[in-house]
């Protein structure tokens, strides 16, 4: 992955960089909007991480600036600010996602390649399949090894989020604001219920787990048996 | 005490007043005596007019006759004068420019009744009266008439008037303006002799004052009510720092324990994994503590409130209870739901849809595993009407009242998770849903209603 961080504080941005080339990640520093701007139309990256709070720029501007100028690549905002509100401006900017700080890394890599992963998958896909696992996103028919798994509609939902981003980790945080829309965290274990049951259905009468828990951090599936 | 300020200010007032009311007084004055020279104006018409009938029924010498004048007499100018002043008048017959008889003077003469002031030597000033009647065959009279005594001692009744009122007046306003002040001050000086007391200590004191003067009672009675959201605001603030210090506390030792526990476990992998994990949920939790409170900050702003839409509640809250009930299952516990459909309002659905889950997740928290939790919605004239309750332990009478407060909760030990911010939040979005939140009294359990107007108050 290609990535351009625009981050002022050197601290974050060396946390970022080195979990980044811990996954072998190409990473492009910048601490000021006007360089990351020139850096982000001259070269083509896979994602953007813009911190929101940067000196003499708001993020936002920068954001919007870019895209006016018709930079398409996927952008994820940092901020302190943890308010709907801001949430909703960064994503009307132009942004992608965004993300709280303090984040975990892996919480903000996950995102990265949701957003890299993003672009080969048509809003018009009709057919999701990972492994012996087929989706249909028009009659909403989920089989598995040719076999017909019912599900209620969240359920449902947290599959196709997973099947449209899969082999990568899925944060409880991406699913709340994905499946659920919530920009809050409510305290009980509201994803884990969904997760737990979904893999009732899905995994329970199989021979192998397609959802894998990560520790600490969330969920991935996987179409790859375990052997 | 008088102090300068006050007696510069009695002096300023009763002198403008002392100096209006002279004024006002002299206006008057002149006006009656305006009045009193019209009246006798008036009556000199008249007479001239008698006069000039006079003579034409009678003749001339009738009319020297009534004047009881000698013919051919001519009055030398210090006569007239003295005429004048003891006669109170004076005339003057011409034929053709040819004083025939009367007064030889250089007064002056006018065609139509006149006011003229002359000096009479020792007599002083005297105000006359003249006119000239024309009569046929080229004669003239020419008449003068001093001015009435009666109405020139009322003139000079009403000077003195004046000068008395001037000189008496104003030191007994200066007098009363001052002693009203003084009187008004004291009751100011007390109160902020008393607002001086509660600065030291302002939840003991409040103020009182013993006056008729309503301004200043209205005043007191604002100040006391002032006091009291500033004492309560004061216990707030207690409550929360001490709430945060709590909170903040017990997870960072918690980390600091783990962080000593790592240096002892440099060489075990796995326990040395299970220590970050640890530290890092506590770390989770602080966060979440100051995640909550900026959320709690920022609906309490008020700012969302221009994102107001009028919305679906019944399919929000379908959605919301679809997603809980399998949570209320697992648990162990039986969640009922009635949710009267098409039900709209009147909101910002985020704010509302955490509404609902901090409900839920409070009788997820504070009930025991068998017990019976329900969620109901049904719509009233204006508004609509959302129960969450359940038949748990419910929250002791004695804490009814802070069940709202941030930081409150009833567990003193914080040894739960969570933060006592979940029920400050439900509160604040309330409050900028202009909705009406009630802990059920008299209940089992924890029964909260919430009452959420359909329409936008603010448009009606």
């Amino acid at each position: 992955m290609h990535i351009l961080l625009v981050e002022d504080d050197p601290d974050t941005a060396e946390f970022i960089c080195a979990g980044l080339a811990q996954h072998n990640a190409q990473v492009q520093h910048c601490d000021n909007a006007e360089r990351a701007m020139l850096s982000a139309s001259a070269h083509a990256f896979d994602v953007i991480i813009f911190d929101r709070l940067l000196p003499n720029m708001d993020g936002l501007d920068a954001v919007r600036i870019l895209r006016a100028s018709k930079v398409t690549t996927p952008i994820i905002m940092l901020t302190a600010l943890s308010d709907t509100a801001d949430r909703v401006a960064g994503l009307e900017a132009g942004a992608d996602d965004y993300l709280v700080k303090p984040f975990a890394f892996a919480e903000l890599y996950a995102r990265l390649k949701a957003l890299a992963r993003r672009q080969p998958l048509r809003a018009d896909t009709l057919e999701l399949v990972i492994g012996e696992l087929r989706l249909n996103r028009t009659s909403r028919k989920v089989l598995r090894a040719g076999q017909e798994i019912e599900l209620m509609p969240k359920e449902y939902q947290i599959l196709e989020y997973m099947m449209q981003n899969p082999e990568q980790l899925i944060t409880k945080t991406m699913l709340l604001e994905q499946v659920w829309g919530f920009s809050f965290d409510p305290k009980t274990s509201l994803v884990q219920t969904h997760v737990s049951r979904l893999r009732n259905k899905l995994d329970k009468p199989f021979t192998f787990d397609m959802i894998k828990t990560i520790r600490g951090s969330g969920y991935l599936l996987t179409g790859a048996t375990d052997g | 005490m008088v102090s300068r300020y006050h007696l510069k200010r009695a002096l300023l007032s009763s002198g403008a007043l002392w100096a209006s009311m002279l004024l006002l007084l002299w206006l008057l004055a002149q006006l009656l005596v305006w009045q009193d020279k019209q009246i006798q104006q008036h009556e000199f018409s008249e007479f001239l007019g008698d006069i000039e009938s006079m003579l034409e029924e009678h003749g001339f010498e009738h009319v020297l006759q009534e004047f009881e004048l000698e013919d051919e007499v001519i009055w030398p100018e210090h006569e007239a004068h003295a005429h004048l002043a003891d006669e109170g008048w004076l005339i003057a017959v011409f034929e053709q420019d040819k004083l025939l008889l009367g007064a030889d003077t250089h007064l002056m003469t006018s065609p139509t009744p006149h006011w003229q002031t002359v000096s009479l030597g020792e007599e002083g000033n005297a105000e006359l009266l003249t006119a000239t009647v024309n009569l046929p065959g080229g004669l003239r009279i020419h008449y003068w008439q001093k001015r009435d005594e009666l109405h020139t001692h009322k003139s000079e009744f009403y000077a003195q008037l004046m000068y008395w009122f001037a000189l008496l007046s104003l030191p007994l306003m200066v007098a009363a303006i001052t002693c009203f002040q003084v009187k008004h001050s004291r009751t100011l000086q007390a109160l902020s002799e008393q607002l001086a007391q509660v600065a030291h200590s302002p939840d003991s004191k409040r103020t009182e004052v013993t006056t008729s003067n309503s301004d200043i009672i209205t005043l007191s009675v604002a100040i006391n009510r002032m006091l009291d959201e500033i004492s309560r605001l004061h216990g707030n603030l207690k409550t929360m720092s001490v709430g945060i210090a709590h909170d903040l506390k017990t997870p960072l030792s918690r980390i600091s324990n783990r962080l000593q526990s790592m240096y002892q476990d440099l060489d075990d992998p796995t326990r040395l994994e299970g220590h970050i994990d640890k530290a890092s949920n506590e770390l989770a939790q602080v966060i979440n503590t100051f995640n909550n409170l900026v959320r709690l900050n920022a609906i309490e702003s008020g700012k969302h409130i221009q994102g107001f839409k009028t919305f679906d509640l019944s399919a929000l809250i379908d959605e919301l209870a679809q997603s809980y009930l399998p949570v209320f299952e697992d648990s162990g516990r039986h969640f009922e739901v009635s949710i009267v459909p098409a039900v709209h309002c009147h909101g910002d659905k985020d704010l509302l849809g955490q509404l609902i889950c901090n409900l839920l997740e409070n009788a997820l928290e504070h009930s025991q595993p068998n017990a019976h939790v329900w969620l109901r919605l049904q719509s009233h004239t204006q508004s609509a009407l959302l129960q969450i309750g359940d038949d748990g332990p419910g929250i002791p009478v004695k804490d009814q009242a802070k069940v709202f407060d941030k930081f409150y909760r009833a567990d003193i030990s914080r040894g739960r998770p969570g933060n006592g911010l979940g029920l400050s939040i439900v509160r604040a979005i309330c409050e900028v849903h202009q909705a009406q939140l009630c802990l059920l009294e008299s209940q089992p359990g924890a029964v909260f209603n919430i009452e959420i107007p359909t329409r936008s108050v603010l448009s009606n």
